[in-house]
């Protein structure tokens, strides 16, 4: 009986599994290397949910589970949590990165300039259906037009001209840390409120779709600012380790980012600026807008969830939060039958009782 | 997890935060308990894995194929050979022993969460002790449904101090927690939360001294392939608009199953007897329903 | 289906750690992890390595022990702020360490102190201990304790706030956590 029912469910098992792949088609190396050549920028949403910069393993995820994001996120992070931690990087200045493309809504222009750099925000949004006859021609290669100047590797930001003239607070004071001392998400678990950060942790892995949900209520009236874009950049960031033996740093690579400040006037009953950040692996502009949007959002005075930190925290964890939708799957006959025992005996006792208008009768 | 194992075994129903792990399994799909698990498993272990007391459902098969496959140990669907059992939402009919391990696999472990959904505001009431709401919650149950209304899930009282969730086994689990010979560790990955019911710890679910906590009533079911009596069973709707009985228990049913067609099986003493007598007299009152 | 082979160190680890659970689930029972005869001071380091790391903060009194510890990569704290604690020798002159050592507080009784503490169990002073994971109760001999430290630790336990505690001599290891309640007969 339930000897041979356990082998039955578990080659079911295996034959869904087969069923899923078989679908789907076979998959081999060249098409892993497409799509990471190709969607870089659906790698770097994964590599950031995720929180490991690893573009050919997320394009692998992808593809092995038929790009289902959730999916392809729970598998780096499983394989994230395996791999031991071999050093700290040192903690960098934003201002240190090589920055590709900078902008601020808040000014005409800022010192340094603005650099719209690689972005579709001006393109016509036009399906290029051309691209699917395969009679025409690929549309002739347009080779990138040098630059008579080359564009500056970084940029002030454009907070140390509001901290000069007094629209800002200066910025906290921090003395020079341990890497070792910062707490870490992925190590300890976060309790509320939380430490700056974890809560900037929290919100560089979050899921994008959630950030943006939340983020979307504020800035459509459930907010209490109109958010300005301070400053949005797009940079590659070198990762400085120490050599182990010397002790001289060294740049061990380079990894995309993404960073976003939103600022807002009367934040807090001060007549300052108030100012929101969030940063994140991978180039994604939707992401970090939101985030700093409700970084500078969460602490709010009433109770709209997407004022509480804990609440948008907690519900934007993206591993948690489709594994714990999808777990409604499992059978649950044991809780619904407790369920149903407790439903019938208030049915009975109800049965029973004289309503109360008879009574008063 | 070790560490923290140890100081929930030391803090009876205290919740203890953890830094729950990403693992190759869905989250809220029992990753807390299979932490836990393979944190203790051992060489000589042998394990028994459960989904709402049933050895062959696909989740626990699942699991049970995962722990196996990393750990390489032993796997049963005997309670009495498992030296260790995770669970989801039951414990077996058989009483477990000094020295087995049961892991239950707990989706939200704060018992608070249906009167506070802020969390550290749960935790105060927690520090205080303070459990007035709750009180007042089932209060509110009587007086509009003339009975609890909580079904699995039910709020227990540990070691006197500490309100617990003991995961959402029903009602007719919960007592065997209460002064067992057993060790019982909860785990949340999700919620990141462990807390732990150490073996011969006073475990009581909240009642009132005149309306007493009720298990579900296992009256007039008999299972249809065992024909067991008052253990808890799957209620299996017929088309013909009637029902039938199953032993929720798929391992001790096998068991019994086994029995009858002439194979020697040991089958231990189960907490209910076979009158739907709970094993330690007394604990369980009689029915005191307002009506 | 491949599996995934445990080292041997590993394996060391998990029959400690089975060993100190099955301490604190049966407080007041004896339990063997290491072989008979095993110093008291390797029994100690057995303890830590499944205690401490990177991650966590020791003290110890005994300048051998500590050398031992330090290698595992955890911080070096005072007795008033470290995690788990180490007194292969318990004397009256520890008893202010162990007075300061961290009880938790009402929120987070889990951020208290562990105590790992050499003794002899035999002659000496007779405990009957009682509480959770104890049936009824438990009648223990304990030596080479001061008798001040049981003293200490009732007014030190403010349940749930207050240390918990492993006794450990050349073979064998006993757990009192904190729900333990210790009488001296």
């Amino acid at each position: 009986m339930a000897y041979v029912a356990t082998r039955g469910g578990e080659q079911a098992m295996r034959h869904a599994e087969q069923f899923f792949r078989t679908l789907n088609g076979p998959v081999d190396t060249a098409c892993i290397r497409l799509i990471q050549r190709h969607m870089p920028y659906l790698i770097d949403r994964i590599m950031g949910e995720a929180s490991l910069y690893a573009p050919e393993l997320a394009a692998l995820a992808l593809v092995q589970t038929g790009g289902d994001l959730y999916e392809a996120v729970l598998l780096l992070r499983a394989y994230r949590s395996t791999q031991p931690r071999l050093a700290y990087a040192i903690p960098i200045e934003s201002e240190q990165t090589l920055t590709v493309r900078r902008i601020s809504a808040a000014f005409q222009d800022v010192p340094g300039g603005q650099m719209l750099g690689p972005t579709l925000d001006y393109s016509h949004r036009l399906l290029q259906t051309e691209l699917l006859d395969p009679t025409q021609a690929p549309p002739p290669r347009v080779p990138m037009p040098e630059a008579d100047t080359a564009a500056p590797r970084h940029y002030q930001p454009v907070t140390t001209w509001q901290r000069l003239n007094g629209l800002l607070d200066a910025a906290p004071e921090h003395p020079p840390c341990d890497p070792v001392d910062i707490p870490d998400v992925t190590r300890q678990p976060v309790t509320f409120p939380a430490p700056r950060a974890q809560r900037l942790q929290l919100l560089a892995r979050a899921d994008t779709g959630g950030l943006l949900t939340l983020g979307y209520a504020g800035m459509n009236g459930y907010g209490i600012t109109h958010p300005t874009v301070n400053e949005l950049c797009l940079a590659y960031a070198d990762v400085y380790l120490r050599n182990p033996l010397t002790g001289t740093p060294f740049s061990a690579g380079r990894v995309r980012i993404s960073q976003a400040e939103i600022v807002t006037p009367f934040r807090g009953g001060e007549a300052q600026l108030g100012l929101g950040f969030a940063a994140t692996m991978g180039w994604n502009e939707v992401k970090v807008i939101a985030a700093a949007m409700l970084d500078l959002e969460m602490d709010g005075p009433d109770p709209h969830p997407a004022h509480q930190e804990a609440f948008v925290l907690t519900h934007t964890e993206a591993v948690e939060a489709s594994g714990f939708c999808i777990h409604y799957k499992l059978p649950h006959y044991v809780t619904f039958q407790s369920n149903l025992d407790s439903l019938r005996r208030a049915q009975t006792q109800a049965s029973h009782r004289v309503p109360a208008t008879e009574q008063n009768e | 997890m070790r560490r923290r194992l140890l100081k929930a075994v030391a803090l009876p129903g205290y919740q203890v935060p953890y830094a729950s792990r990403e693992l190759p399994i869905a989250r809220g799909w029992g990753t807390g308990g299979l932490q836990v698990t393979l944190s203790l498993v051992g060489p000589c272990d042998c394990i028994k894995v459960i989904d709402q007391g049933a050895d062959d459902s696909v989740n626990a098969a699942n699991l049970r194929r995962f722990i196996a496959r990393m750990t390489g140990v032993e796997t049963t669907t005997d309670a009495l050979q498992a030296t260790l059992i995770q669970s989801r939402h039951r414990i077996p009919e058989e009483r477990l022993r000094e020295g087995q391990i049961l892991v239950l696999q707990v989706p939200s472990p704060e018992p608070l969460l249906p009167v506070q959904p802020d969390l550290a505001k749960a935790r105060e009431m927690h520090a205080d002790a303070d459990y007035a709401l709750m009180w007042l919650s089932l209060y509110e149950q009587l007086v509009q449904y003339g009975t609890f209304t909580t079904g699995a899930e039910y709020p227990v009282l540990v070691h006197g101090r500490y309100l617990m969730s003991p995961s959402p086994i029903p009602r007719w689990d919960t007592p065997m927690l209460h002064q067992a010979a057993h060790v019982t560790l909860l785990a949340a990955g999700r919620e990141k939360r462990l807390y732990a019911v150490p073996p011969y710890t006073d475990v009581y679910p909240l009642e009132f001294e005149d309306v007493h906590f009720r298990v579900e009533s296992q009256q007039g079911r008999v299972c249809y392939q065992t024909g067991a009596r008052h253990k808890l069973m799957n209620e299996l709707p017929q088309p013909d608009g009637q029902v039938r009985y199953q032993l929720s228990d798929s391992g001790y049913a096998t068991k019994l199953w086994q029995h009858q067609q002439g194979d020697t099986v040991t089958i231990g003493a189960t907490y209910y007897d076979d009158a739907g007598n709970f094993y330690h007299r007394g604990y369980l009152k009689p029915d005191t329903d307002p009506a | 289906m491949q599996s995934v082979p445990i080292d041997a160190r590993e394996r060391r680890f998990q029959a400690v750690f089975s060993a100190m659970l099955a301490a604190f689930s049966y407080p007041g029972r004896l339990q063997a992890p290491w072989p008979a005869a095993t110093p008291c001071i390797d029994a100690c380091t057995a303890i830590a390595d499944v205690l401490i790391d990177l991650e966590t903060s020791f003290y110890t009194p005994d300048a051998e022990l500590h050398q031992r510890l330090i290698r595992t990569g955890a911080r070096v704290k005072p007795p008033e702020q470290a995690d788990y604690q180490f007194y292969p020798l318990l004397s009256e002159a520890n008893l202010p360490a162990l007075q300061a050592a961290p009880v938790g507080s009402y929120l987070y009784p889990d951020h208290a102190a562990t105590l790992v503490i050499g003794c002899l169990f035999a002659a000496g002073l007779t405990l009957r201990l009682q509480g959770p994971g104890i049936q009824s109760t438990i009648e223990q001999p304990i030596d080479q304790l001061p008798a001040a430290f049981w003293t200490l630790r009732t007014q030190v336990i403010q349940y749930p706030r207050g240390w918990d505690v492993f006794l450990l001599d050349g073979s064998r290891l006993l757990g009192l956590p904190r729900t333990t309640h210790a009488e001296i007969l």
